[in-house]
């Protein structure tokens, strides 16, 4: 009956993955980076379950972790069903300290820009092939990840300044199809100009 | 900027900035729009405004501090979240709640819901430019606010839930004050449906407005009543029911067109959902405790604490330490409000959590709102904003 064991079985068979047994209450299996994103392929269009929403990605750091064993980070991707309502499978890729790359997923799900983002932004975890890997939280003059545990968390720093939507503004406008003749005069030659206008100094 | 469009016209746009202090960007939103006259060629957003370090703070506290901290996240409906933080701890826990806490449980969390919805639908059309349902939602929600205040003593961040249990039992006359607030309730969304379904302005303003596919939505992980407009009967409370909610008598609300109106139709037939089971589940509520009894989870009674040794102990450790959520990860996602609310919790086995991720309901929708929102007008994007119910506290958290 339990058809997530069954899927994880087939994950087992085809890629490799490893059961968390870090979560005792649902299925979470571990994957390595380099399968990621079939995985996440073969979940969301030719499993038996079919699992078509991502609902969340968080990192972990393991840092202080007691008797933590293995790469220092994690990234936990939980999916869930909804053609199947009430299934749900988590998968969980380890990132080492030196390497930090994760592939991206934000070609199968919208939602995973904004997520890896996020991860980013809070660990510094790179996301390759995401095609916006800016701050989402934090702003961009924020120096560190603070989700660490080594980034202090009475830590301050003087932020000034909003991001910086042109660039970001333009790329949207290329993806929907326009070209940018001319930019705007407020867009300097140089796109980190605008930071120069902050008072930090 | 000049730019040219895929058939190869000139155009001259306009970068337009909106918020973060714009009086329709409720909380603090900002997004950057190329504006072609009145219309939106293309928009990008930015959040972050209200981030004020959630994940961080938790992680310096114990189990219970968290609580508090829940109560900022979505604070139309701060007793939501505390429930749903409550419940992945003691799913991980293993915890059976006692009858009564779960029936309570019920009841406060529709109610919010109520609250929440009133709150979206009544700015929704102050943003359009109606106050009359704004004071015409906000009466039987200023009756809910009683009750909270008599059940917690707080209007706004209640933390009235508890792990194991809640802070403490309803008031003499509660079921009463229930009772008139579902009443006021009712009353509330007949003269709503009144003022709304037939008029012509407020149609003409959302009909078709913001429209996303089923497909598009769940791609960006929408949940909620915003997911349910595209037509996804997909309800937690249904699919993965907890405190019995599969044993009242009530029905998943669902929309057609997945437009602006049909987000803010879902919600006021929400309520008329909610005001169902909060009715039953006032016939259900049976006198009994509402805690679990264990001074590992659930601190003793302050009597107790004065006059047995085990009590004090008990409250001592609680309080100083923490309790022990058994060591492990998990996520798990609750029916709130605007949609899923869901806690990944990893749990090194002390009395302080390790790392706690929040994924709001909100942030997947705002970030679709470019879709929603280009090819539409200026004034268009407002209505779209509100009837998506972004709350800022937890989109930043």
């Amino acid at each position: 009956m339990n058809t997530v064991e069954e899927i994880f079985s087939v994950l087992e068979e085809k890629f490799g993955v490893k059961r968390d047994t870090r979560d005792k209450w649902g299925v979470c299996a571990v994957v390595g980076a380099a399968y990621l994103h079939n995985v996440v392929q073969f979940l969301k269009d030719s499993a038996a379950i079919k699992f078509e929403m991502l609902v969340d990605i968080a990192g972990i750091d393991y840092l202080t972790y007691p008797n933590h064993e293995g790469p220092r980070f994690a990234v936990s991707y939980a999916f869930k069903s909804v053609s199947t309502p009430g299934q749900r499978i988590r998968l969980k890729v380890q990132v080492s300290e030196d390497s930090l790359k994760v592939p991206t997923i934000s070609d199968l799900f919208a939602n995973a820009n904004w997520y890896e983002r996020e991860v980013f932004d809070q660990f510094g975890i790179v996301f390759t092939g995401h095609p916006d890997l800016r701050r989402l939280l934090n702003h961009v003059e924020f120096v560190g990840h603070p989700l660490r545990k080594d980034y202090p968390a009475q830590k301050r720093q003087w932020l000034s300044t909003n991001d910086y939507l042109l660039p970001a503004l333009e790329k949207r406008l290329e993806d929907l199809g326009y070209r940018v003749v001319q930019r705007s005069k407020e867009v300097g030659t140089n796109d980190n100009e605008f930071l120069e206008g902050s008072i930090k100094e | 900027m000049i730019v040219l469009d895929p058939n190869g016209e000139k155009l001259n746009l306009m970068p337009l900035n909106v918020g973060p202090s714009h009086p329709a960007t409720h909380g603090c939103l900002r997004f950057l729009a190329a504006m072609d006259g009145e219309t939106i060629v293309a928009s990008v957003e930015e959040i972050g405004y209200l981030h004020r370090g959630f994940e961080k703070m938790v992680e310096r506290g114990t189990w219970q501090q968290v609580l508090p901290y829940t109560d900022r996240l979505n604070y139309c409906s701060a007793i939501m979240n505390n429930i749903a933080f409550c419940r992945t701890v003691e799913t991980m826990f293993g915890i059976e709640l006692p009858e009564r806490c779960k029936v309570l449980r019920v009841i406060v969390n529709e109610l919010s819901r109520i609250n929440d919805h009133f709150v979206c639908i009544a700015a929704a059309f102050q943003d359009l430019g109606g106050t009359t349902p704004f004071m015409y939602a906000f009466n039987p929600r200023e009756e809910i606010m009683c009750i909270w205040e008599k059940l917690t003593g707080a209007r706004l961040t209640n933390s009235y839930a508890r792990i194991g249990g809640l802070y403490r039992d309803s008031y003499d006359g509660f079921e009463n004050d229930v009772l008139a607030a579902l009443d006021s309730t009712e009353k509330a969304l007949k003269d709503l449906h009144a003022c709304l379904d037939r008029n012509r302005i407020f149609l003409d303003r959302t009909v078709g407005i913001g429209k996303i596919s089923a497909e598009r939505a769940i791609s960006y992980g929408w949940t909620g009543p915003c997911l349910r407009a595209s037509g996804v009967a997909s309800d937690l409370r249904k699919d993965e029911p907890y405190y019995d909610y599969e044993t009242y008598d009530w029905e998943v609300v669902v929309g057609t067109q997945g437009d602006c109106n049909d987000r803010l139709q879902v919600r006021m037939a929400e309520i008329e959902e909610s005001v169902k089971i909060v009715r039953q589940a006032l016939k259900r509520l049976a006198p009994g405790p509402v805690d679990i009894v264990d001074p590992r989870i659930r601190v003793p009674a302050h009597k107790l604490a004065y006059q047995d040794m085990e009590g004090l102990i008990g409250r001592f450790k609680s309080v100083y330490e923490g309790i022990r959520v058994p060591e492990g990860e998990f996520y798990c996602g609750s029916e709130c409000a605007n949609g899923e609310l869901g806690f990944t919790i990893v749990s090194d086995g002390s009395g302080h959590p390790y790392r706690i991720k929040v994924r709001p309901p909100c942030l997947t929708q705002f970030a679709a709102f470019h879709e929603l929102v280009e090819g539409g007008q200026l004034a268009d994007s407002m209505a779209v904003l509100s009837g998506l119910n972004i709350i800022a506290g937890e989109l930043d958290r």
